[in-house]
C-alpha cells in the first residue's frame, strides 16, 4: 500500500503552494479582466495607487495571521495604525529626528501589543475582549492627545517616502517585501513558527511537550502590535497628517484579507503568502469597482459576497481532500 | 420504572444464530490509504463477535461504516435481509445500530444526564426537564451497576468514567446491534467488569455484540467469534472455542510473537529522582524514588491519583506539600519548563486533550519538544526535522502515508505511538509514560517495551503508570499501589501476586484512614 498511498499523497503535501497558486490565479484574473474593461485599470499610475493602497492592508494582515494561527484575533489594528499617525505625526513635529520617531512610534506598538498579551495570559481574559477594549480606547487616547484635530507633519523628506518609488515599483510595496520575508521565514522555518501552530492547535499538549505558551502568545500579538504600528507610520507618511480616526474599520479588511488567503479563524492553519495575496485581491476589487464607477454601497456588499465564496471554496477543498 | 425497563431491554426480534447484519464487498478508501479492502461478513443475532488486528488494520473504519459516521466507497450492507444506506448516524440508530467509539465523541460541558439524553431530550411545552432527566439518568446508571453521578459535568469525570457513560448512553435507546471499540482501553480490572455485566446481559437479552479490542484475554473472555483484519482485508473468521492466543496474533501480524513483555534487569545506578511527602490535588503525602536503570511502576483505579502524582511531579499541577529532589539535590519544579529542564520527559494520559495537535503533521507532533534542539540560531534544519521524524516513524511502525499527513488522520493506536514517539529524541533522564500502551497492538507493544529497555540501559529511569495490571506487574522493578490519592502499599518484581496487588488497590476495609507510611 506504500507506493500507492505516496503517490495519493502527492498533493496535499503541497496544499499550501497550491492554494496560493489558486490565489495568484485569481488575482491575475482579476487584473486581466480589468484591464479589459477599462483602460484606466492598467496605466501605471493606477497600478502603484493600487500597489500602495493594498500594500498597507497586507501588513496588517500578515501580522493579524500570526494572531489567528494561535486561536486568537486582534481586533485593535486598525486603532493602533491610527494612533501610530499621531505618536509619530507628534513626535516629527517636536523635531526628533525621523529615524528615532519612527523606532518610538514601533516601540509604542509593541507595547500595545504586549498588553494584549498580558491581558490574554495573565488577567485571563478573551482576546476578542482585550483587543476589543483596545480598539475604543486607543482612539479615545488618540482623540484626547490631539482634541479630535488632526495633525499635520511638517516634514517633506517623511512624506516624500511614499510617494516614491523605487525600481518602478512603490516604496510602499518594498515594505511589504521587507516585512513579508522575514514574517515568511520567521512563521514557515523557525520553531517559533512551529509553536505559533502548536498553541493554536492545542495549547496544553504544546505546553506539556515544553513549549513556552505564554510567551508565544506575548509574541504573536506584539508582532501584530508592531506590524499595526509600523503601518502607523507609513500611513502618516502618506497622507502627511496625524489623526486617531484613520484606518477605521482596517481590523476588517485585515481579518478578511487573511481569511480569504486560507487562514482558518479556528487557529493553527495559515500562511504568509495567502494574506498578502488576499489583501491584493481585496484592493484590486475596490480599485476595479472605483474605476468601473461601481456605487461604493454596491463594493462593501461585492466584497461580502466574496469572502464567504472564497472561504466556503477553500473549506470544500480542504474536506475533500 | 417500567418504561426506563423497556428502554433498556428491547424484545429479541430474531432468534439467535439467524444473520441480522451482513457486509458484501463493503470497501472503504481514504485519500492515501486503502482503509478497509471489499469485505464479505455476517454478523449472527445475538452474538459477541470480537474484531481483532493491528492499529491501522481497519477496524475502526468498519464501525464508522456500520454507524453512518463515513460514508462508504463501495459494498452493500444489508440489514436484516434488506440493504441499508447508513448515510447518516440517526439513520444508523433508528435501525437499532449503536457504537461507543474509541475516541469518546461526547459533548464535554454537558452534564452526565444531557450527555445521556442528548438528541432526545425530554421536554414539556419545548421546556427542557431537565431534573427528570438527571433523574432518569441516574436510574438507568445505578441499574447497569455503575457508581457515577448523573448531574456532574462529564468533562470532570475520568476518560474511564466517561467510556462508561458512552456504553450507557448506548444501552438506553432500543438498541439491537452495538459496537464497543476498545471500550476497555482507558478502564480498569473493576470496572472493566462492570462493562462486560452489561455486555453479557445486553447479549441475553438478544442484542448483537461487536467488541473491538487489542487485550486478547478479553476476546478469550467474552467473544463468541472473532474475525481477525490485517491491512484492511479480512484474513479470516473463527469460532472462539477452536481458536487461541497464538493462532489470532499470527493471523494478525502474519509472524508470531514469543514474548509481549520484554523485560530486561538493570543493575539499579544513582537516585535520579526522590519525591518526599508529596502531596497536592488529588494525592495525599506520597514518597517513592527512582533510579537511573529502573522502572517505577503505579498500579491503581483509574482515579487513584496516579496522573495526579505525576503532573504535579511534571511541575504542570501544584503541589501543597512535600519536597523534589534531582539527583540528590532539593529543586523546584514549578513548571513544566523546570521540569524538561532537569531532564523529565512526560506522555500523558489522554492523547486527544494533552498528547497532540490533532490538526498538525505528524511530524511537527514529533519534533515538538525538540525544536530546540534541531534548530541552529533561529532556522529548523529541515533536513534533522525529516529524519529525526522519520526515525520515529520507523520504529514505532507508525502507519501513516508520510510525515506530513495530519494527525487526525492516524488510528487510534498509531496516535498513541506519536504521544510516545515525541520523547524518545529528546534525551531525556526520567521518562513517565502515562498508560503509554493503550489502544496499541500486540506486535507494537512489545517494540514499546524493547524500547523501554533501550532507555533503561543508557541510563533513564523510568515512571510507568498503567491500569492494566499485567503491564505494570511484567514490567516494573518496582510496584506501588495507590488507592484514593495515597501510596498504599510497594512491591518489588514480581514479590506479590495478582490478587494481593488487587486488593491492595480495591479494598476499602483495609484501610486505615492516615495509618500509611
Ligand atoms: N480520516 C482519515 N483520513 C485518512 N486516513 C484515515 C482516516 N481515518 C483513518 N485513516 C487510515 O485508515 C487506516 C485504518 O484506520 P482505522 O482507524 O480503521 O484503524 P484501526 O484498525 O481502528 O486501528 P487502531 O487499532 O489503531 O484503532 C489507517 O491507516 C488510518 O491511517
Ligand atoms: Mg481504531
Amino acid at each position: 500500500m506504500s507506493t500507492e498511498a505516496i503517490s495519493a499523497e502527492r498533493p496535499k503535501r503541497n496544499y499550501n503552494a497550491l492554494f496560493g497558486l489558486t490565489l495568484l490565479a485569481l488575482l491575475v484574473l482579476l487584473w486581466i479582466i480589468l484591464s479589459v474593461a477599462t483602460p484606466s485599470f492598467a496605466s501605471a499610475n493606477n497600478i502603484s495607487n493600487l500597489l500602495r493602497q493594498g500594500s498597507m492592508i497586507a501588513i496588517l494582515a500578515v501580522g493579524q495571521t500570526f494572531v489567528i494561527i494561535t486561536g486568537g484575533i486582534d481586533l485593535s489594528v486598525g486603532a493602533v495604525v491610527g494612533f501610530a499617525t499621531v505618536i509619530v505625526a507628534m513626535l516629527i513635529n517636536a523635531g526628533v529626528p525621523i529615524f528615532l520617531a519612527i523606532l518610538i512610534t514601533l516601540l509604542v506598538g509593541v507595547a500595545i501589543g504586549m498588553f494584549h498579551g498580558f491581558g490574554i495570559v495573565k488577567m485571563g481574559l478573551p482576546p476578542f475582549i482585550i483587543t476589543l477594549a483596545t480598539l475604543t480606547s486607543l482612539r479615545g487616547i488618540g482623540l484626547l492627545m490631539t482634541n479630535g484635530n488632526s495633525i499635520s507633519i511638517n516634514n517633506d523628506a517623511f512624506q516624500l517616502f511614499s510617494r516614491s518609488s523605487f525600481l518602478g515599483i512603490p516604496n510602499l510595496f518594498w515594505m511589504v517585501i521587507l516585512v513579508g520575508i522575514p514574517a515568511y521565514i520567521f512563521l514557515h522555518h523557525s520553531r517559533w513558527g512551529r509553536y505559533l501552530f502548536s498553541v493554536g492547535s492545542n495549547a496544553e499538549a504544546s505546553r506539556l511537550s515544553g513549549v513556552n505558551v505564554q510567551r508565544t502568545i506575548y509574541m504573536a500579538y506584539t508582532l501584530s502590535g508592531l506590524c499595526a504600528a509600523f503601518v502607523g507610520v507609513l500611513l502618516a507618511s502618506r497622507i502627511g497628517i496625524g489623526n486617531p480616526t484613520q484606518a477605521e474599520g482596517w481590523e476588517l479588511q485585515a481579518i478578511a484579507s487573511s481569511v480569504i488567503g486560507g487562514t482558518s479563524l479556528f487557529g493553527a492553519v495559515g500562511s504568509v503568502h495567502g494574506p498578502l495575496l488576499g489583501a491584493f485581491i481585496l484592493a484590486t476589487i475596490n480599485n476595479g469597482a472605483n474605476l468601473l464607477n461601481v456605487n461604493a454601497f454596491w463594493q462593501r456588499i461585492i466584497t461580502g459576497v466574496l469572502i464567504i465564496v472564497i472561504v466556503y471554496f477553500d473549506g470544500l477543498r480542504r474536506r475533500g481532500k | 420504572m417500567t418504561s426506563t425497563a423497556q428502554e433498556l431491554h428491547p424484545a429479541p426480534t430474531l432468534e439467535p444464530g439467524r444473520t441480522i447484519l451482513e457486509l458484501k464487498g463493503l470497501e472503504k478508501r481514504y485519500p492515501g490509504t486503502h482503509a478497509l479492502k471489499p469485505t464479505n461478513l455476517a454478523f449472527k443475532a445475538s452474538e459477541i463477535h470480537a474484531i481483532v488486528g493491528e492499529n491501522g488494520a481497519g477496524k475502526s473504519t468498519l464501525i464508522k461504516l456500520l454507524t453512518g459516521v463515513m460514508p462508504r466507497t463501495s459494498g452493500d450492507v444489508i440489514w436484516e435481509g434488506t440493504p441499508a444506506a447508513l448515510a447518516t448516524p440517526h439513520e444508523a440508530m433508528a435501525l437499532g445500530i449503536n457504537a461507543v467509539h474509541q475516541e469518546v465523541v461526547l459533548c464535554r460541558h454537558l452534564t452526565v444526564a444531557a450527555n445521556m439524553f442528548l438528541g432526545e431530550e425530554a421536554s414539556r411545552f419545548g421546556i427542557l426537564q431537565q431534573r427528570a432527566m438527571v433523574r432518569e439518568a441516574q436510574k438507568i446508571i445505578d441499574d447497569l451497576g455503575f457508581d457515577l453521578p448523573a448531574h456532574v459535568v462529564l468533562g470532570d469525570l475520568t476518560i474511564g468514567q466517561q467510556q462508561l457513560i458512552a456504553a450507557a448512553r448506548a444501552t438506553v435507546r432500543g438498541t439491537k446491534f452495538l459496537i464497543f471499540d476498545e471500550p476497555t482501553a482507558y478502564l480498569t480490572r473493576k470496572e472493566a467488569d462492570q462493562l462486560f455485566t452489561l455486555i453479557r446481559r445486553l447479549k441475553g437479552e438478544g442484542v448483537t455484540i461487536i467488541y473491538i479490542s487489542h487485550r486478547m484475554e478479553e476476546v478469550f473472555e467474552l467473544a463468541d467469534r472473532v474475525s481477525v483484519l490485517r491491512d484492511g482485508t479480512l484474513v479470516g473468521t473463527r469460532n472462539i472455542a477452536e481458536t487461541n492466543d497464538a493462532e489470532l496474533v499470527k493471523m494478525m501480524i502474519n509472524r508470531s510473537i514469543e514474548q509481549v513483555y520484554h523485560k530486561e534487569h538493570f543493575t539499579p545506578g544513582a537516585t535520579l529522582l526522590e519525591a518526599r511527602n508529596l502531596s497536592g490535588k488529588g494525592f495525599e503525602n506520597v514518597s517513592m524514588t527512582v533510579r537511573a536503570g529502573e522502572i517505577v511502576g503505579l498500579y491503581g483505579l483509574i482515579g487513584a491519583g496516579r496522573s495526579e502524582f505525576v503532573t504535579a511531579l511534571y511541575g504542570r499541577h501544584r503541589k501543597s506539600a512535600g519536597q523534589i529532589l534531582w539527583e540528590g539535590k532539593a529543586v523546584q519544579v514549578n513548571s513544566e519548563h523546570d521540569a524538561i529542564r532537569l531532564g523529565m520527559a512526560l506522555a500523558p494520559e489522554s492523547r486527544r486533550d494533552q498528547g497532540l495537535c490533532l490538526n498538525l503533521p505528524v511530524g511537527l507532533n514529533l519534533n515538538l519538544p525538540i525544536y530546540k534542539r534541531i534548530s541552529s540560531n533561529l532556522l529548523i534544519s529541515s533536513a534533522q526535522e525529516k529524519t529525526e521524524a522519520d526515525r520515529q516513524i520507523a520504529n514505532l511502525r507508525i502507519k501513516t502515508p508520510t510525515r506530513k499527513a495530519l494527525a487526525s488522520s492516524l488510528s487510534g493506536g498509531n496516535q498513541q505511538k506519536i504521544v510516545i514517539g515525541k520523547w524518545l529524541a529528546h534525551g531525556a533522564k526520567l521518562f513517565i509514560f502515562d498508560e503509554p500502551t493503550v489502544g496499541v497492538d500486540v506486535g507494537t507493544k512489545a517494540e514499546i517495551y524493547r524500547l523501554f529497555s533501550a532507555l533503561l540501559s543508557n541510563g533513564a529511569g523510568i515512571i510507568l503508570i498503567s491500569s492494566y495490571l499485567p503491564e505494570v506487574y511484567e514490567l516494573a522493578d518496582t510496584l506501588h499501589v495507590f488507592r484514593r490519592g495515597k501510596l498504599v502499599a510497594t512491591h518489588g518484581f514480581h514479590t506479590a501476586d495478582h490478587e494481593e496487588i488487587l486488593t491492595q488497590a480495591l479494598a476499602e476495609k483495609q484501610e486505615k484512614p492516615g495509618g500509611q507510611i
